[in-house]
């Protein structure tokens, strides 16, 4: 019986695995067959030439060239507020903190993980009213009220996949340092950091791969059907996931529609470009912080 | 010989000189921008974005330094937005209540005419209903398609959301102001109502006349089949105008914006994207 | 050496702090913009009663019904795949097409959620509506599977990093017995890494609750009362979406922010649910 159960597990887990595969592919051959035929450089720059375009002496209309950095910056910006909070927070969390008051702050991150992205886009707008009304009629729905609300979004991520990280570490490892009498902040940072950056980096993927992603959040905060790039953080901006809602809900013809299929391609090529850098520096960073 | 140079060139002069006036139409409607600097932040309508996107494109192409950024969001955001002083420029599908113009100062300005259509899955056999059929639908009094001659099927409702000005516009004058059944499916705007309609052979919904073409049959509302003609001769009841609005006089950059709209090229814009122009 | 409380230290708890705080911060955003609608005592009237803005009812019953279902539903769907699959990755798989299938698994967290519903708007809908031989195809049962989909990723690498972390001497002990690796998978790493499993599920079902696109796209938006899975619905956060478009003064506006403190409510009891049955668990093992 025992055998049996066992082998029909083995026999279910590969299913699922394959049914997943299929899952993805059947998505990826119909964008494919869909939008493929949309992606040339005139779907990225219009009419305008890519040279123009890339040196930002020209505004590029009908091509997805803002839409794209504008996704960029999101990611960017977003990360560079998160990454350091996220990380720090998980250290606290991992290293410093115990008993109560771990729970309660482990039960708000949960809650935090839990809400959903509409509800801090939400909140990412309520701020913006409330700022617009109290402080300055100048502030508006921007790149950064959309930054702060993603990084937001992603901040429980980092900070679960840090803690657990360090948690993780063999105790052994962790006490050797000490012992040898470093400090429990050259511990951190020499050995157990190192020793969890691979699983960080991990972490970081998810939630790049969330920024990226998430529609309900810009929709809300700043994403605008078309800007051109902006040209601070305080300007609304053009964004590639928000382009393919508009386009799948606004489209006046099939060829508009393969452009949102065009844009959806390069979305996961985006996605998978940043996926293999991220594979690529965990490999490094790991070898450069363990062995240096 | 000598005669037919001189025609020759009497006719290269003339084609020149025509060229010249095309390209110096489109020029001379553009030509107040040149100097001007600043940024143009316009939302509302979702169905005024292609026209808004396309005279944005030849103005920024002319002019660099200017700015415009473009967001839909809805009738009911545009004219609030604006008039608040959000944005510059609010776009509506439908005309503004005396309320709201007099509450935020709005000033009207209507570029095009458009009109509100039924429409089925193509290969639906019922092609024509009448005003009192259609309310029976929307209420659930008609729910099969075999009580007005078509297969035995469940009629599938589809409407907008409660924001949209196509809803309203619809709702007012071809329901009647009757209710729409909770049962009907909702859909976020004219190009998912599109697709919605074009994949279910059993639906029913509406959309802007601008939208129809061949993968949705639009269904002919007392006799009247909706199309540009039928709209523009006033014939097809169920149309309405779309408005940009502004908060009193607009501001200089969005006076010249709205005049471009109302310029040949700009006209001639709205009615490449399937509205009809008012000039 | 070891001071109590270093400047570091204070830097990791700010950070700390801070992220609490903004989790109480949009908490507080949602209540003052809900406060109208609930200051009138009428929040019964909200829970229990449905959608309809011209007779002045501002109720969510029916959207709340739908999104727990939506929820539950495509959960139930997706949790055995997504074990399924993390089996397969850490244990099952030869190294090479473990890493492939690790990375594939990576690359679809970063698929937008619009993707996946507007191909399954012309993929499954029809489908559907062809099975099922009525209605428009756009219903629950629609969604659900699109919602397991989209949930998978994020669960597989909770459960993958779980099962990874379980210490190497435990694994080891296994193979040195002669265990197959689905026995080393199902009596060692299970018991060892069952409280990332459970983090894991809270993720999904936090994203699965949350998800606005796929149900706006293939749940049909109706706002009738909820009794069928077969019937068009209207979950919670696609009716945010559908009512964002109202200006900020009106009711119809202010009512969205009921419906995002109650879907900030539900998810906020649901992990504390949760995380009372880990502890009590954890403390009678």
């Amino acid at each position: 019986m025992r055998r049996f159960i066992e082998s029909s597990i083995t026999v279910f887990s590969w299913a699922a695995g394959l049914l997943l595969t299929l899952a993805l592919l059947t998505l990826v051959g119909y964008l494919l067959k869909k939008g493929g035929s949309t992606l040339d450089v005139s779907l990225i720059f219009g009419d305008t030439a890519p040279l123009d375009a890339l040196m930002l002496r020209r505004q590029v209309f009908d091509g997805l060239f803002p839409a794209i950095i504008g996704t960029l910056l999101l990611i960017t910006g977003s990360m560079l507020i998160a990454i350091p909070v996220g990380i720090a927070a998980g250290i606290y969390m991992a290293e410093y903190c115990s008993g109560r008051i771990k729970s309660f702050f482990s039960l708000l991150f949960d809650i935090l993980a839990g809400v959903p992205s509409i509800v801090v886009g939400l909140a990412g707008l309520s701020l913006t009213i409330f700022l617009h009304r109290y402080f300055s009629t100048q502030i508006t729905t921007s790149l950064l009220i959309s930054c702060l609300s993603l990084a937001l979004l992603v901040l429980p991520y980092l900070i679960r996949t840090t803690q657990t990280a360090l948690e993780s570490i063999d105790p052994l490892i962790r006490r050797t340092a000490p012992a040898l009498g470093a400090s429990r902040l050259q511990n951190i940072v020499r050995v157990l950091l190192p020793n969890s950056i691979s699983e960080i980096v991990g972490g970081i993927i998810l939630a790049t791969g969330r920024c990226a992603e998430d529609t309900a959040v810009i929709m809300l905060t700043g994403a605008v059907a078309s800007a051109g790039l902006p040209r601070s953080i305080f300007n609304q901006y053009e964004a590639l996931p928000f382009y393919i809602y508009y386009i799948s809900s606004q489209y006046t013809g099939p060829e508009e529609l393969a452009r949102g299929y065009g844009a959806a391609i390069l979305l996961i090529l985006i996605c998978a470009g940043l996926l293999l850098t991220a594979l690529w520096m965990q490999r490094r960073l790991t070898t450069l912080l363990l062995y240096r | 010989m000598k005669k037919g140079i001189h025609v020759l060139s009497l006719m290269g002069a003339a084609a020149f000189f025509l060229l010249l006036s095309i390209t110096g139409a489109a020029a001379s409607d553009l030509a107040p921008f040149a100097g001007q600097e600043g940024a143009l932040r316009i939302a509302g309508g979702t169905a005024h974005i292609p026209v808004m996107k396309e005279a944005a494109k030849q103005i920024i192409q002319s002019n660099p330094k200017i700015q415009i950024s473009i967001a839909g969001g809805g009738s009911g955001l545009g004219i609030k937005q604006v008039g608040e002083g959000l944005i510059d420029i609010g776009n509506a599908g439908r005309k503004p209540t005396d309320e709201e113009i007099s509450k935020y100062d709005l000033k009207l300005f209507q570029w095009a005419i458009d009109g509100v259509g039924t429409v089925v899955h193509p290969e639906n056999s019922v092609k024509a209903l009448s005003s009192a059929q259609l309310q029976d639908i929307y209420t659930g009094k008609i729910s099969n398609w075999k009580e007005l001659g078509g297969t035995d099927r469940q009629i599938n409702l589809y409407t907008r959301d409660e924001a949209s000005g196509t809803r309203k516009v619809f709702w007012g004058k071809a329901l009647n102001k009757g209710d729409i059944s909770a049962k009907a499916n909702v859909v976020i705007s004219n190009g998912a109502m599109k697709t919605a309609v074009a994949g279910d052979p059993f639906a029913i919904g509406y959309i802007s006349v601008g939208h129809i073409d061949q993968s949705v049959a639009a269904i002919a509302l007392d006799g009247v089949t909706p199309n540009l003609e039928t709209v523009r001769s006033g014939d097809y009841k169920v149309s309405r105008g779309l408005y940009s609005l502004s908060k009193g006089e607009p501001s200089e950059l969005a006076g010249l914006f709205l005049d471009f709209i109302f310029s040949p090229t700009g006209q001639q814009i709205v009615a490449e994207k399937g509205f009809i122009p008012v000039r | 050496m070891n001071r109590p409380h270093s400047l570091t230290e204070y830097i990791f708890l700010t950070a700390a702090v801070c992220s609490g705080l903004l989790t109480a911060a949009v908490f507080i955003f949602l209540l003052i913009f809900s406060l109208p609608l609930l200051e009138n005592g009428q929040l019964t009237d909200l829970l229990l009663s449905s959608w309809a803005p011209d007779k002045g009812m501002y109720g969510i019953y029916p959207m709340l019904m739908a999104s727990l279902t939506l929820a539950c539903l495509s959960l139930s769907i997706s949790f055995p795949i997504s074990l399924g699959c993390s089996f397969v990755i850490t244990a099952l798989a030869p190294a090479r097409l473990r890493r492939l299938l690790l990375s594939m698994v990576r690359l679809m967290t970063g698929i937008p959620t619009v993707v996946y519903s507007f191909a399954a708007l012309f993929l499954l809908v029809p489908l559907m509506r062809n099975i099922l031989g009525q209605g428009s195809g756009m219903c629950i049962l629609t969604a659900a599977p699109v919602l397991a989909l989209l949930i998978a990723p994020t669960m597989i690498i909770f459960f993958v990093n779980s099962f990874a972390n379980v210490p190497r001497s435990a694994t080891l002990a296994v193979d040195a017995l002669g265990g197959s690796e689905i026995q080393k998978l199902l009596y060692v790493m299970i018991p060892q890494a069952w409280p990332g499993i459970i983090n894991g599920v809270l993720l999904g079902f936090g994203r699965a609750m949350g998800d606005t696109m796929v149900s706006l796209m293939l749940a049909g938006n109706s706002v009738s009362p909820f009794n069928s899975l077969t019937q068009s619905a209207r979950s919670l956060t696609a009716h945010i979406a559908l009512v964002m478009a109202f200006d900020f003064d009106s009711m119809e506006f202010k009512s969205i922010f009921v419906c995002g403190l109650f879907l900030y409510i539900v998810t906020a009891l649901l992990m504390l649910l949760l995380r009372m049955t880990t502890l009590y668990f954890s403390g009678k093992r």
